[in-house]
């Protein structure tokens, strides 16, 4: 494992969010998953960030705009976006995003409820569940 | 990303699209420090404590269905059992009692209250007496009290005698509400070998060996279970059947008990009073929605329609295998934990009883497997209290040699004959009237006393 080059694919993936702490805590997290679990099922990345995170599930017709919506309406309620998924099967997609809402303003329910109005408007269904709900039913 | 995109997609297929949702959480307060001589400090005390513990509840269980995007379809309230609690009252005190109930009921904003129960599976004290006399008032001057009288166990016998005066009372509850199809008579049910902690109303009170207050969760998920058996097709084997619907059972129950767990926290810091985590109950429970019903299920398995041989088998098959892969999620598990199958309230049950396929006889079969017993059927209003008595003490027996809950909730429909309909509404439903044996019971009901508790060992 060549650690200088995982640090800089870190680096890069965050952005301007990019800080020196935060970096080695996902290095050591990705080193920590490597060296304990070595056989596991591929996963794109197993970071972990701390405080609370929510994923975000989005489905429908595909159309422009459906992606910029949903990320507006998550950063602009406060929320870091961690990871974003997305798949276009035929004119339908998927699109899958998990977000830490440590410095959410509001509830998550206030959050949904913006949500369902951008789902509203692109004619999608938009869920958010936080993520306790997908760790214990699929990481027990 | 932390998840494949498969889970993520299955958990929110389940919640979107197969109506998972957390049948119940239901709180249960203890009222063992609301007795008292005099009537009125009684309903005060009752009133207050239940105010005091239950005014946060629905609030809290709206939080975390957000929080979780997963729906909670009825939020409740269990008490001791009240002739535990006002045995020095009279029945018409009781009467008075039951509507204090259904006053905090609405001022807690829940739509049921249950406990307006006596157990009396060994005798009755003059408070069980007072509360049995009361119930056919009770019940028709209140909307959202619910009652049950537990008259057996596999330790006590029967007390023949309690069974009998149900009977009469139910015969006395559906002509008090014979306006609204003797719609009283759908929240008291009969019980042999209740159970303490069971958060499914009407049969549930807060048991007198329960702690202060505590949270306790009924799965749901018929419609998640359906897939998983639709899914497979109709050439795979029982073994596999069942472990796959372990596998579905045991991702259902992990959600139930985290969603029990934050409600039970929240609650207890919104209250300051320590609301504990009691135990999930695994049962999965219909509603008479499309897609939502266990008799889809055993359909789904191969059967041409509920009540063709074999769905006896398939039942105990559903009911074993939600169990075992529930038992392996949860910590704590416990109620009823069988399957529920109400007629009025499963669209697949009406079908086939409407198509004649379903007789009473063939679901008393069916509730020798899972632990729920005759449930929400509506028999003709002309009932003998001694065929109702009889009905009662054949499923009671069921339950006290088989060491198991059951639960009668029959509901003899005032005015109506076989052939007509109830029709209830809103989550009871609708139900054909279904026909009972005309061969009387009658010497037999009314010999009185106990049928004693049953051998442990010899036990074909």
């Amino acid at each position: 494992m060549d650690i200088r080059r995982l640090v800089n694919r870190i680096a890069e993936a965050m952005g301007s969010n990019a800080d020196p702490a935060r970096i080695e805590a996902v290095a050591a997290a990705v080193l920590d998953a490597l060296d304990t679990d070595a056989a596991a099922p591929p996963r794109a990345t197993s970071v972990k960030t701390p405080g609370e995170r929510v994923i975000v599930t989005a489905y429908g017709h595909d159309k422009p705009g459906i992606l910029a919506g949903i990320t507006n309406t998550v950063s602009g309620a406060g929320c870091n976006i961690l990871d974003v998924s997305q798949k276009i099967l035929q004119e339908y997609f998927t699109l899958i995003m998990i977000a830490d809402i440590s410095a959410l303003h509001g509830s998550v329910r206030d959050l949904q409820n913006q949500l369902t109005d951008v789902a509203d408007r692109l004619d999608v269904r938009i869920m958010v569940q936080h993520e306790d709900l997908f760790e214990s039913m699929h990481r027990p | 990303m932390s998840y494949e995109i498969r889970e993520v997609l299955d958990t929110v297929r389940m919640t979107e699209m197969e109506r998972f949702d957390i049948r119940t959480i239901t709180l249960g307060v203890s009222l063992r420090d609301c007795s008292s001589t005099l009537p009125q400090t009684v309903r005060a005390r009752v009133y207050d404590k239940i105010r005091r513990t239950a005014a946060h509840h629905v609030a809290v269980a709206e939080e975390v269905e957000a929080l979780y995007g997963v729906q909670i379809a009825n939020k409740r309230v269990s008490v001791t059992p009240i002739a535990l609690v006002a045995d020095h009252l009279s029945s018409a005190d009781m009467i008075g009692l039951a509507q204090i109930l259904d006053t905090a009921a609405e001022h807690v904003g829940i739509d049921f209250i249950a406990g307006f129960s006596a157990l009396v599976e060994r005798g009755m004290t003059r408070g069980d007496q007072a509360l049995l006399e009361a119930l056919p008032s009770a019940l028709a001057t209140t909307q959202r009290v619910c009652a049950s009288v537990n008259c057996g166990s596999t330790t006590a016998g029967i007390n023949t005698d309690a069974v009998l005066q149900l009977a009469e009372v139910i015969t006395e509850t559906a002509r008090l509400t014979a306006e609204h199809d003797s719609v009283g008579c759908a929240r008291l049910v009969g019980f042999c070998n209740a159970v303490p902690d069971n958060p499914f109303v009407a049969g549930a009170f807060h048991g007198p060996s329960e702690p202060e207050a505590v949270i306790n969760v009924g799965i749901s998920g018929p419609g998640v279970v359906l897939r998983t058996v639709r899914e497979l097709g109709t050439d795979t084997c029982f073994s596999d059947l069942c472990e796959a619907i372990k596998r579905t059972a045991f991702k259902i129950t992990r959600a139930g008990e985290l969603i029990g767990r934050r409600c039970a926290e929240r609650l207890g810091q919104r209250t300051g009073i320590p609301i504990k985590f009691g135990i999930v109950d695994l049962s999965l429970a219909p509603t008479a929605e499309e897609g939502d019903s266990v008799g889809e299920i055993l359909i789904a398995m191969g059967l041409e329609d509920v009540g063709a041989p074999g769905t006896t088998a398939a039942l105990a098959m559903l009911v074993e295998s939600v169990k075992k892969g529930g038992a392996m999620a949860a910590s704590r598990v416990g109620g009823l934990s069988g399957t529920f199958i109400p007629v009025s309230e499963d669209l697949a049950m009406i079908r086939a009883a409407e198509r004649g396929h379903l007789s009473i006889e063939k679901l008393e079969a069916m509730t020798a497997v899972c632990s729920l017993g005759l449930d929400m059927i509506a028999i003709p209003g002309d009932t003998p209290a001694e065929t109702i008595a009889g009905v009662y003490l054949d499923e009671f027996a069921i339950g006290m040699i088989n060491n198991k809950t059951t639960a009668c909730r029959l509901i003899p429909v005032h005015g109506k004959r076989v052939g007509e309909y109830a029709e209830w509404g809103g989550l009871l439903g609708r139900a054909p009237i279904m026909p009972l044996p005309r061969l009387s019971s009658r010497v037999f009901a009314r010999r009185g006393g106990r049928i004693p508790a049953p051998i442990r060992s010899l036990t074909n």
